[in-house]
């Protein structure tokens, strides 16, 4: 890594891009993507210190984590997703008021008995002897599950990863229930899964994110300050708690 | 005992002492046993590979599990035996992938289990004192304790099993005292009409969302619990008995203290679990005997978070707080492993470590 120049990763595709590409449009520092869609690296224009790199949501929270790029902007769910210790690995600079999304605990709608976690509890305790196996639960959010579920006095279940579709898993027959990410709530309805009263994990949205594991020098730190007063709504010397 | 190899020379003998097998499980461990066994909870702090095959494997996390599989495996159900291990063990901490030393004894399917537990608190105090910590903080629980009194309380089995379900889980126990200790709740709406119905409202509801009628749960499992909670809204614990789980709960003293404080807690609530006592009141006093300079505490409210420990539970810590040894008795565990009968277990793990480190800071 150079001693100068700083990374920032953009969401490399739909209404992640759109919108980032939007506000820092806004803050007169238009990020181009000279070879569109299928491009991924791009610029600003009059800001050649900056490289732009396109990464998907999920990777930039991982590369903020661990330090492969200084900036980024992702979901709060994926840094908290990345590493179970991701949010003490990065600074959350800004909100960005788009890409909301709640983190929610759903069960089937059937399930009339079971309206809050506590209910959740008690199926998982003796599910096991009913059954004869774990409580499932289907998700790509293990982390939090796990630190949700802990919060609860809930051990006894097992996380069933899943890539995508999280809420087909009950009717498919591969979990009893999901976590899963929701803006409106309909693709749960339309599963006929229902949220939990306190099933909410966490409220999610995009942020403009530093890494506090990358390479900081003095210069950097000043190039970081000097876009960050650009882009607006910062006040100065954050740079001073990496 | 002067030098750090000293000390762990005197280790490995009592490991290997005649009347114990010092055994060495695998490094490598399929992972499946220990999330079968203690949950996602457990599973967090595994370190994990996945195998060609697609199986996950995981660095030895512990040595209870592969010596109780083993020990089932092998046939030896009738056989008490006791076995000692020391080595490496892998967990996911704060930090990173971390390793460490540990030592222990697993006593499987003894005679005597009050004999054995005395034999675990012994081994234990020896291996402190192998590293100078002759004046250990012990904390005692009851688990087996607390299954007594909850049976013998005036509390429905259907309560029962919610609040034994909590236990070792403070934050969880908490909030269930103070939802009981609440006013009772208005339940929204009539009641359906009978349990037929509710199976039949329940049954239409899952058919309708296309999920399975088996395999998961099942529509007279749904509608019981739903109707089990009108009752249990209904048909709340006594005032008197919610205040006296809290009291219990609250205990936490020096052993003779805390059992006599129990003693005549229950007895003024007309609770009669003088057995179970007297027994947590026999090994108290052994282990003061063993370590008369130890302070021994006896926590009403400890128990380990893993659901198949049974009787009495222990840990011992350091000056710093750290702890150094825990046990206890854990006859469930040979059970959820399939084991056909009951058979009795206790043992130890010590941290040796931070043993090393007390004894380094001395």
């Amino acid at each position: 890594m150079s001693t100068g120049g700083l990374t920032l990763a953009v969401p490399s595709k739909g209404r992640l891009e759109e919108e980032t590409r939007r506000i820092f449009a806004e803050a007169r520092l238009p990020i181009e993507r000279p070879g569109g869609s299928r491009s991924y690296a791009g610029a600003i224009k009059n800001q050649p210190q900056i490289t732009v790199r396109f990464l998907p949501a999920g990777e930039i929270a991982r590369e903020l984590i661990v330090g492969a790029i200084d900036i980024g902007v992702t979901g709060a769910d994926l840094i908290h997703e990345g590493a179970e210790n991701g949010p003490d690995r990065v600074v959350f600079v800004r909100p960005l008021g788009f890409g909301n999304a709640d983190v929610v605990v759903a069960v089937p709608d059937a399930w009339i008995d079971v309206t809050h976690m506590v209910d959740l509890a008690d199926v998982a305790s003796d599910f096991r002897r009913r059954h004869g196996r774990w409580l499932r639960v289907a998700t790509k959010y293990v982390n939090l599950t796990r630190r949700h579920f802990a919060n609860y006095g809930i051990t006894e279940y097992r996380i069933v990863e899943s890539a995508g579709a999280t809420e087909a898993a009950p009717a498919a027959g591969s979990a009893d229930l999901i976590v899963d990410i929701t803006s409106s709530g309909s693709t749960l309805a339309a599963n006929s899964l229902r949220i939990l009263e306190d099933g909410l994990i966490m409220q999610s949205e995009a942020h403009l994110v530093l890494s506090r594991g990358a390479h900081w020098t003095p210069l950097r730190k000043a190039q970081l300050e000097a876009m960050l007063s650009i882009l607006g709504g910062i006040p100065p010397g954050i740079s001073t708690i990496l | 005992m002067k030098t750090p190899s000293e000390r762990r020379a005197a280790l490995i003998r009592l490991v290997e002492s005649k009347t114990v097998t010092r055994v060495t499980p695998p490094l490598l461990l399929p992972a499946a046993p220990y999330l079968d066994l203690a949950g996602e909870e457990f599973g967090r702090g595994l370190l994990l590979t996945t195998a060609n095959d697609g199986r996950d494997y995981c660095l030895r996390p512990d040595f209870t599990l592969p010596i109780a599989v083993s020990y089932l495996d092998e046939g030896l159900l009738d056989v008490p035996a006791a076995y000692t291990y020391l080595g490496t063990i892998f967990r996911q901490s704060e930090n990173g992938p971390e390793e460490f030393d540990q030592a222990g004894l697993e006593l499987l399917g003894q005679p005597d289990a009050g004999q054995a537990l005395d034999q675990v608190l012994t081994f234990a105090r020896w291996a402190l004192a192998i590293y100078g910590v002759t004046a250990p903080s012990i904390r005692l629980g009851g688990v087996g304790l607390f299954e007594a009194f909850l049976a013998a309380a005036d509390i429905s089995p259907a309560w029962q099993a919610r609040i034994r379900a909590r236990f070792g889980h403070p934050e969880a126990m908490q909030r269930l005292v103070e939802r009981l200790s609440r006013p009772p709740e208005k339940t929204g709406g009539a009641a359906p009409d009978g349990r037929e119905t509710v199976i039949e409202i329940v049954t239409d509801a899952m058919l309708s969302s296309g999920l399975s009628l088996v395999g998961s749960r099942e529509p007279e499992e749904i509608a019981d619990r739903y109707l089990e909670k009108q009752t249990l809204a209904a048909e709340r614990i006594p005032d008197r008995m919610v205040r006296l789980l809290r009291e219990y709960l609250e205990v936490s003293d020096t052993a003779p203290r805390a059992l006599d404080r129990i003693a005549s807690l229950t007895a003024s609530y007309g609770i009669d679990i003088e057995e179970p006592l007297l027994e947590v009141r026999n090994h108290a006093a052994a282990l003061a005997a063993l370590s008369p300079k130890a302070e021994v505490i006896f926590d009403a409210s400890f128990s380990p978070r893993l659901d198949y420990y049974t009787g009495i539970v222990f840990e011992m810590t350091g000056e710093d707080g750290a702890i150094l040894a825990s046990g206890g008795e854990y006859d469930r565990l040979l059970d959820r492993l399939g084991a056909p009968q009951p058979v009795t277990a206790s043992g130890c793990a010590l941290w040796i470590d931070r043993l090393e480190a007390e004894a380094a800071s001395r």
